[in-house]
């Protein structure tokens, strides 16, 4: 372990960097893609059927990352396994945090592997080469496809689809507590900080589902494919959500930006970082400003229903929790806690901690969505292909007639 | 005095009082330490002069590794009688095996504990020297950079207009209606420190003497604690990539010495000892004297107590009431958010 060599000029610092601000923002993708895959099932919203296959598989690549992200912040990643060892619970966030993470993966491997058996059994059975022996492993040994069975895992879907919304919220909230636990820091010590995380969770969720089903659905199975009606309930409900976000943004706001409603530290740190400080654009035009510009673009119909014009909201909407999470981290530590003026802050381009890791992670992300998408059968013409493919395995897999 | 509770073999009763009449390290043993901490700090010295610390590390075996070497004192440890035990820090840290608590605090008074050491600083004797800034960066090896405990200096009122004035600029009179306060400030080792109930991995605890440690072996530096304390007095070592802070000089007080700070503060201004001990001089000073703790509004009951402190400057830093005027803290200032 080399000799940590950046420079230390005073003794505050940002020590939750860009690695920190990247862990709610993909957390909070994990929640919202969950929850929105579990529409259907929970709230019988049936429209949103053919979204559960991408939402599992889009869930998956996120969480499984989602706590590589603080791991990486970590200076000691080595010792992980202390996480599960030590007695923290109930009284550490973080510790709490890991618990929750672990119990929703597990939850989602088990709806990815009741989710795909089905279709994992018609390829161990169809298939040839590789794909058959891969899918095989998949079933467990499960051959029944009988519909006593397949009503069996609807049962179980829906089973894990309510358990994991309370997760998906507990997952989140958690991470919103992790800062507001924080007494130290007053930007962070808000009682709002759980149900601002999960309502922006929920936001940015549903605008990466857009993007992955525009993406996904009409990128590599073909645009003719995409459904309106799919794209529209989305925007929709993005619609909905950004109206709570928004109430809650504007009650922080009355919060903590007024002398008279708030302390003395609160106020001051809100005010001198906010409001003609160093993030005053970064929540005035991308935390505020974007959400609003996304929330009316949902407002019309036309727009909602265009591919194009849904990911550009969606896109929007995602720059604009990705600020508010950075407002939030980064934000909350700008404020010393024993000298006079504010933390100073660069974030650097290459490094630990930096845009460089920040850009691997999400890299990550996608090598994780790009392997489920070859080698779990969500797309009912990939299957027929790859059922075809005997002794030509693996050649037709990008281009499905 | 209490010397007949305590039996005479106890190695961990370092009340100040008690060291004048019965000291409990024997001379021989402390002129051995001194001879070796010597003997360390020349090595450092030597280590220095040959141009890189990474260099004497590697040139003097696994034991100045501090890849190999991740103990308390971090980095370029002074040669101790590693048979002694110098290397285990459990044993160094908590010689009789005291309980440790990582919540649940309130417990810790339902055991009777033998001690509780805290500090009294008097800031009326506080004459802002660092002494102790520099004896504890020599005592505890703390990297470059950062600090277990440092003195800011403050500046409240103002230099006002005043014909009567006896400070003359540009043919102007002003007086001087200034206070100038200097606080040294470390790790409270607070009652009820939040740093240690957020820990995930609970690396740090708080022994049952009241003094808050990390373990720097369980850490996984994710900073959480360093965000978690109010006072700032929490850090990561850059060396061994663990969080880090002031220790009262528990290895110091577990022998009956003082913490390096309090021998080497010119004016006396810090006082340390066991609040247990009506008799002690903290003890007796905090009887006497009003005294203020900082922070007191986030309820985490520190145990360093100012006698002489301004209100204002024990709640918020507010340039509008006191002014900053030298710290080692500000590494920022770079956005003009002061006057």
């Amino acid at each position: 372990m080399p000799l940590d060599t950046t420079p230390l000029v005073g003794l505050e610092h940002v020590y939750w960097g860009i690695l920190i601000v990247i862990y709610p923002y993909l957390s909070g993708l994990v929640a919202g893609s969950f929850i929105v895959g579990s529409l259907a099932k929970v709230f019988g919203a049936k429209k949103f059927e053919p979204l559960a296959k991408i939402s599992v598989m889009v869930t998956l690549a996120f969480l499984l990352v989602a706590a590589m992200a603080p791991l990486a912040d970590a200076r000691q990643p080595s010792r992980f396994l202390e996480l599960y060892s030590r007695p923290h619970v109930p009284y550490a966030p973080m510790g709490l945090f890991t618990l929750i993470w672990t119990t929703y993966v597990l939850l989602v491997l088990v709806e990815t592997y009741f989710i795909f058996r089905v279709d994992n059994i018609y390829l161990a059975t169809h298939a040839a080469g590789w794909r058959q022996t891969w899918h095989r492993w998949l079933t467990l040994g499960s051959r029944d496809t009988s519909d006593a069975t397949q009503r069996r895992d609807h049962t179980v879907l829906v089973v894990l689809a309510a358990i994991g919304i309370f997760l998906a919220f507990a997952f989140h909230g958690y991470i919103g507590f992790i800062f507001g636990a924080l007494k130290a820091r007053y930007l962070w010590s808000n009682p709002l900080m759980m149900p601002l995380f999960i309502v922006s969770a929920i936001v940015s969720g549903i605008a990466l589902m857009i993007l992955a089903y525009v993406g996904i659905q009409g990128g590599l199975v073909g645009r003719k494919t995409l459904n309106t009606e799919i794209l529209d309930g989305l925007a929709k409900l993005l619609m909905w959500v950004i109206f709570v976000d928004l109430f809650l943004d504007i009650v922080e706001l009355l919060n903590s930006s007024v002398s008279a409603y708030t302390n003395e530290a609160v106020y001051e740190g809100f005010h001198t970082i906010f409001m003609g400080g160093p993030l005053t654009f970064m929540y005035w035009g991308l935390q505020l400003g974007c959400l609003i510009l996304g929330m009316m673009l949902t407002f019309f119909r036309r727009l909602r229903q265009s591919p194009l014009w849904a990911s550009l909201t969606a896109f929007v909407v995602l720059i604009s929790v990705f600020a508010m999470r950075y407002d939030t981290v980064i934000g909350g530590q700008l404020q010393p806690k024993v000298s006079q003026g504010l933390v100073a802050y660069a974030l650097p381009w290459l490094g630990r901690d930096s845009v460089q890791t920040a850009v691997g992670i999400f890299g990550i992300v996608v090598l994780l969505l790009s392997l489920q998408l070859l080698l779990l059968p969500w797309e009912s013409t990939w299957i027929a292909v790859w059922a075809r493919g005997r002794g030509r395995m693996a050649k037709n897999e990008e281009a499905p007639q | 005095m209490d010397n007949n509770n305590i039996p005479p073999a106890e190695p961990s009763g370092g009340e100040s009082d008690r060291q004048h009449d019965e000291p409990l390290a024997t001379r021989g043993q402390v002129v051995a330490k001194g001879v070796a901490l010597g003997l360390g700090l020349a090595a450092l010295s030597l280590g220095r002069q040959s141009g890189r610390a990474q260099a004497a590390a590697s040139t003097g075996g696994p034991h100045l590794d501090p890849t190999a070497n991740m103990s308390w004192e971090g980095w370029d440890n002074p040669q101790l009688q590693v048979q002694d035990g110098w290397e285990k820090w459990q044993t160094i840290l908590n010689p009789e095996h005291l309980p440790i608590y990582h919540d649940q605090f309130e417990k810790i008074d339902v055991a009777r504990p033998r001690h509780h050491w805290v500090m009294v600083i008097d800031l009326r004797k506080c004459v802002g020297c660092q002494s102790c800034t520099v004896a504890c960066k020599s005592e505890n090896n703390v990297p470059l950079g950062v600090y277990r405990t440092w003195v800011d200096v403050y500046q409240e009122g103002r230099t006002v207009p005043d014909p009567a004035g006896d400070i003359v600029v540009d043919g102007r009179r002003y007086q001087m209606d200034v206070n100038v306060m200097n606080v040294p400030k470390l790790c409270n080792h607070c009652d009820d420190p939040p740093c240690v109930e957020v820990c995930p991995v609970k690396a740090t605890y708080k022994r049952q003497d009241g003094i808050v440690l990390v373990d720097p072996e369980v850490c996984i530096g994710c900073g959480t604690c360093i965000n978690a304390c109010p006072y700032g007095a929490r850090y990561m070592n850059p060396v061994s990539h663990t969080a880090d802070k002031c220790t009262f000089c528990v290895e110091r007080v577990d022998q009956g010495l003082l913490p390096a700070c309090v021998l080497s503060c010119v004016g006396r201004a810090r006082v340390f000892g066991d609040a247990n001990d009506p008799q002690s001089d903290v003890s007796r000073l905090l009887a006497d004297y009003p005294h203020v703790v900082r922070h007191a509004d986030l309820g985490t009951e520190p145990q360093v107590f100012y006698i002489g402190m301004s209100g204002e400057i024990a709640t918020a830093d507010d340039p509008d009431i006191q002014h900053m005027v030298f710290t080692y803290t500000s590494n920022a200032n770079s956005i003009a958010a002061t006057d």
